[in-house]
């Protein structure tokens, strides 16, 4: 009925699109507009007239008020003209908590190297839980409470998160949907930005409902990982017969089929490869199964919490004594704990990016700052955390007002980036870092030792 | 010396068999737990599993109290008498919990529903699971090698049976043995019996109906306790989550062999453990679950009272 | 006793207002609305239990399978990567159908099993689903999920752009999204409401209850037990998958099949024990309070004591620990209601007159016909 008026008097569809802006009505565009373009107030008014005397002809605030009661909790705080939101979603009960404790932490350092204020505005920032306390990991429907949560609240510039690429399913149409900018520091899955080779899902458009791009991420994805750890394992480790594992699950798989290809691509017989139940107390098969084929390589896809640690322990019962190798799920202290040291030996695990100690320049001031503040070494991917928030908040200093468009797509943009701590780098069309490193690091007396940190 | 199995493919078979009766043996003990508990209040308690899980924990416990590691001699002396402590205590312990659980929860709803007992036994179950939560966090924690799996026993056939493998059949096999020679010969255990059969007439023949079923919980409890000792000498693994699966599996023994038999929970802990084993390794892991399901369903189905469960007339 | 008649309308209030709710002009009520949907679908769900637990008194321990094979076939027939691109109202009925069909194969051959028996049979299937699920991942894509869940509203028809009716914060423009989805959640939750209460009242819903009450009077007196036991199971299926076709729908993805596990199943069971076996209005009420404690209140707890003000309350090896988080009682606060509703109310909070009355019979209180009581 609103929109009536307005085409009464004969308004641009690209004009609409503006007021329904202004509004922020429901945040999805697909068309662009013009700021500068001038603005007939007079029909803003009348809208709001218009839609005024509806509300008091229809009888629709009962039991509003009551809620309110409810909703208006502490925390969620009213809306303040100059202050903007950040919010991260990341799982943060369950074991993945060190890892996202410091990931927490870097945007912390992010926001204080601002002194909490960019551009005039106040920086607030909300640490959302994408896990329960039960599953010990992420769960859709936190995931996807989380991003409503963010979405609905006009105060929120940026989500920061997820942690898991599976997550990453959940919120993605959500955010897209309600035109937040995300950014995440930790999944990896290449198929959340790109098309995979053989894909039937429709990756990634499925996840833009608005057809745009509204999620990037700072962290080095799984093409990068995946066969670079199959090069390391012929050309290093000499291994010939590999025996591939995974969790079955998004990322797991993914990396594990990534990995795969290539193997196949440079000669490394593939002996075998089966999907784990990580519910499952024991993998005494599995590892028998392993054990039996001789393989002198063991690939597994998978993370902490899907029971990394339980299946090395089993595969050493079995006698597999090979070099194991793990992708950057297990790269944190957690895994550590997961299996005793006799097993973790000749355990390599990997990660997309950067050990917090090989960092140099600004990365080496950000772990030693990080350091001091925190009396704890970063886990790896603490300086992503870090980078995220930097990346946001820089784009919120060149647009300079709260503007979630604005900066959504000041962001997008940005090029040369190095004001973070892991160098130089841009977003591409797809909102992937141009970044691609990746570090092969050895458990040795049950610490992450870096072998080699390369590029690709 | 050839090997006792000549081929290498009956040598895998071999294997996996083996791997499949020791886990059988120990789903087997907690199983009977299950068993043991049903036969007397026709209850299945779901928290069964939860408190093997617990015990598990506290096995840990000792673990780091005495420092107990293999590296050096002082620690292998601490893991000898941790061991030796958490055989007395965990069973012990998980005894006192579930006889403890009996009277807080259960005894109350002795004449309720059916219903009733049960639900609670899912909130006891709940509870427990929170409880190892607290205790332990989400993840695998690793139980420390007491036990060195280093030397086969049987070398040369072609088997690998380590000196773990027999730790679980020396403690497993004498104490089903013992319970089952119990419940047959002592006074407590026919009471036990007669109770299981007609719980009117057992009281009306002097027989103390309320010491006899705390009696069950405490032993089925016991079991518990010895079974999480041995389990975490043997996995070295110890997570909040073990006891919901250990649990459906001892469970789904018990109900396979005939819930309420003693030698039924045993040789339907066998069968499951040889099932995931055989399965998992033929079939694939991913499917040794709903292969044991599936088995648990067909046997329902054609024998309603479990493999060596007697047929029940129903009482009108 | 005129009051009392009109108090007996109370749910028709509660529908009326819970309709207006999304009228409201204050976005925090926007928020929380959202969040209703959810509670919605898992009432469903719990009533679907219900007809099988609560009226006909068999143990089910399995109804999430239904709930997750309602959902795979929403998802398997709306995804990109199967030619289907089904609307919302095929949908919903290949859901119901699928459900109904699977349900009444798997339960015919069980149904000469009894009591806890049953319950295991219903129990092993509920798992072996959830494998299922997981390993046919050229159908199911395994652990991911399908997505996005999105019918279209009506077959060939372009979806209406419902931007235009927006009449409060947070109106979505797409069908599927807020508040629309509300009103359709709430309409079929009211809808199923009011046809389950008239089957309580017929020929089918007495023959049920008489069952629960007693299997072989029930038999004597001619009715067909095992056909009465699959009508009520394959009922209970019916509208579990019509739940899990609108969870997601309502996620847009159908998760994975963790989604639709065992603990499913039992937190459904505690929501139907906890409100009151067999009464509708205490079923939702049970789901409201556990579930809604569940992914309403938690959440909400819990981003506060994410924040450091409450975790530099205590001492630093506690900080980030699982017990200084709401959602880490989870499990114990379920288990400690079952308990205490076991121990002190065993009908339920919002008992049905007949079992209140069984429980209770001291209290005098004469049983009221099912039928006579107004809902």
């Amino acid at each position: 009925m609103q929109a009536d008026v307005f085409m009464q008097r004969n308004v641009s569809l690209e004009r609409l699109t503006y007021y329904r802006n202004c509004y922020n009505v429901d945040g999805v565009v697909s068309v662009t507009y013009d700021p500068a373009e001038s603005v007939d107030f007079t029909l803003f008014e009348e809208f709001t007239v218009d839609r005024r005397g509806f509300m008091k002809s229809a009888a629709g605030m009962l039991g509003g008020a009551s809620l309110a009661g409810i909703a208006g909790c502490g925390g969620c705080g009213g809306s303040d003209a100059n202050t903007i939101k950040i919010v991260s979603s990341l799982p943060r009960t369950g074991s993945a908590q060190g890892q996202t404790n410091t990931i927490v932490n870097g945007i912390k350092m992010a926001i204080d190297d601002y002194n909490g204020e960019v551009a005039g505005l106040k920086i607030d920032y909300t640490d959302m839980d994408d896990a329960t306390a039960a599953a010990g990991k992420w769960e859709p429907t936190a995931e996807a409470a989380n991003a409503r949560k963010a979405v609905a609240d006009e105060d929120v510039m940026v989500f920061i998160g997820p942690y898991n690429s599976g997550a990453a399913k959940v919120s993605m149409p959500i955010l897209n949907e309600g035109g937040l900018l995300q950014i995440s520091p930790a999944c990896t899955w290449p198929g959340l930005t790109k098309k995979q080779e053989g894909d039937t899902s429709g990756e990634p458009e499925v996840y833009r409902p608005a057809n745009r791009i509204t999620f990037c991420r700072v962290c080095p994805t799984d093409d990068v990982q995946g066969p670079l750890s199959a090069d390391y394992a012929k050309n290093v480790l000499k291994a010939k017969k590999v025996y591939i594992l995974d969790d079955k699950e998004l990322y797991g798989a993914g990396i594990a089929g990534l990995f795969e290809a290539q193997c196949k691509k440079i000669g490394l017989q593939v002996l075998g490869r089966q999907s784990i139940v990580p519910t499952q107390q024991t993998f005494s098969e599995i590892a028998g199964t392993v054990a039996g084929e001789k393989p002198d390589f063991v690939y597994f896809g998978g993370t902490t919490q899907t029971a990394a640690g339980r299946l090395i322990k089993d595969l050493r019962t079995a006698r597999v004594a090979c070099p194991i190798m793990v992708p950057d799920g297990c790269y944190e202290q957690a895994f550590l704990d997961s299996a005793s040291a006799q097993d973790l030996e000749n355990v390599y695990a990997t990660i997309g990016g950067t050990d917090p100690s090989l960092l140099k320049g600004p990365g080496e001031e950000f772990v030693k700052k990080y350091k001091e503040k925190y009396q704890k070494d970063p886990e790896a991917y603490a300086v992503y955390g870090y980078e995220a928030g930097k990346v946001f908040l820089e784009a919120v200093k060149t647009v300079g007002k709260k503007d979630r468009e604005a900066i959504l797509k000041a962001c997008l943009a940005t090029k040369d980036f190095s004001a973070g701590a892991i160098g130089t780098w841009s977003f591409d069309a797809d909102g992937d870092t141009t970044l691609q490193q990746l570090t092969i690091s050895k458990i040795i007396d049950g610490k992450f030792v870096p072998q080699v940190s390369q590029n690709k | 010396m050839t090997p006792l199995l000549a081929s290498d493919a009956l040598a895998a078979f071999g294997q996996f068999a083996l791997i499949g009766l020791i886990s059988g043996l120990l789903y087997a003990l907690i199983a009977l737990g299950y068993t043991m508990v049903y036969g007397i209040v026709e209850l299945i308690n779901f928290a069964h599993g939860d408190l093997f899980m617990l015990g598990c924990m506290l096995a840990l416990s000792f673990c780091y109290i005495f420092n107990a590691r293999t590296e050096d001699d002082a620690g292998t002396t601490a893991a000898f008498m941790a061991i030796a402590v958490m055989l007395v205590a965990v069973p012990l312990f998980c005894a006192g919990l579930n006889l403890a659980v009996d009277r807080a929860v259960y005894k109350p709803l002795r004449n309720a529903p059916k219903l009733a007992p049960l639900v609670s036994a899912i909130g006891v179950s709940f509870i427990f699971m929170n409880i190892g939560l607290f205790w332990r966090g989400p993840t695998d924690i690793t139980f420390p090698k007491l036990l060195l799996g280093e030397t086969n026993l049987v070398a040369g056939s072609g088997l690998r049976f380590t000196s773990k493998d027999l730790m679980v059949v020396l403690v497993t096999l004498p104490t089903m043995l013992g319970l089952t020679l119990f419940v047959r010969y002592t006074s407590l255990g026919k009471a036990m019996r007669a109770t299981a059969q007609n719980p009117t007439a057992a009281q009306l023949m002097g027989i103390n109906v309320d010491r006899v079923i705390a009696a069950t919980f405490a032993i089925g409890g016991a079991l518990a306790g010895v079974a999480s000792v041995v389990y975490g000498l043997y996995f070295n693994t110890v997570n909040y989550q073990m006891g919901f699966q250990n649990g459906l599996y001892a469970f789904t023994a018990a109900v396979l062999g005939g819930i309420g038999n003693i030698p039924g929970a045993v040789l339907g802990g066998i069968v499951i453990g040889l099932v995931k084993a055989l399965g998992g390794a033929y079939i694939g892991a991913e499917w040794s679950e709903a292969l044991i399901f599936g088995i648990l369903i067909v046997i329902l189905l054609f024998r309603p009272n479990g493999l060596l469960g007697a047929r029940v007339r129903e009482k009108v | 006793m005129k009051l009392r008649a009109l108090l007996a309308y109370w749910p028709v209030v509660v529908f009326v207002a819970l309709a207006a709710l999304p009228f409201s002009q204050d976005k925090q009520v926007a928020l929380y609305v959202q969040q209703l949907i959810p509670l919605f679908i898992f009432a469903l769900l719990a009533l679907g239990l219900n007809v099988v637990v609560g009226y006909t008194g068999l143990l089910h321990l399995g109804i999430a399978a239904f709930f997750g094979i309602g959902a795979y076939t929403a998802g398997i027939l709306t995804v990109q990567a199967f030619p289907f691109q089904q609307s919302l109202p095929v949908v919903l009925a290949a859901a119901v159908v699928t459900s109904v069909l699977i349900a009444v194969a798997t339960a015919a051959p069980t149904l000469r099993l009894r009591g806890d028996y049953l319950a295991l049979v219903t129990m092993g299937f509920g798992l072996i689903i959830t494998f299922v699920i997981r390993n046919l991942e050229s159908i199911t894509d395994g652990t991911r999920g399908l997505n996005p869940v999105t019918p279209s509203l009506l077959p060939g028809m372009d979806d209406p752009n419902l931007r235009k009716f927006k009449l409060g914060p947070g109106w979505g423009q797409h069908w599927y999204d807020y508040p629309y989805f509300y009103f359709l959640c709430l309409g079929l939750l009211g809808l199923t409401n009011l046809f389950l209460r008239n089957l309580e009242r017929s020929r089918l819903g007495r023959a049920w209850v008489a069952l629960r009450e007693d299997e072989l009077a029930a038999s004597c007196m001619g009715l067909n037990p095992a056909r009465l036991k699959l009508s009520a199971i394959a009922l209970g299926a019916c509208i579990a998958g019509l739940a899990g076709a609108l969870y997601a729908i309502a996620q847009q993805t159908t998760g994975g099949p963790e989604s639709y596990d065992f603990n499913r199943s039992m937190i459904a069971l505690c929501c139907v024990i906890l409100g009151g076996l067999g009464n509708r209005p205490g079923v939702i009420l049970g789901v409201f309070i556990l579930i809604g404690y569940d992914i309403v209140l938690t959440p909400i707890l819990d981003t506060e004591t994410q924040q450091e003000s409450f975790q530099t309350l205590f001492p630093e090896w506690m900080r980030g620990k699982q017990y200084l988080k709401v959602s880490g009682w989870r499990l114990f606060i379920f288990g400690a209601a079952l308990i205490l509703i076991m121990r002190y109310r065993p009908e339920g909070l919002l008992p049905a007159a007949r079992m209140k009355h069984e429980l209770h019979p001291e209290e005098g209180e004469r049983p009221e016909s099912e039928g006579e009581r107004p809902a």
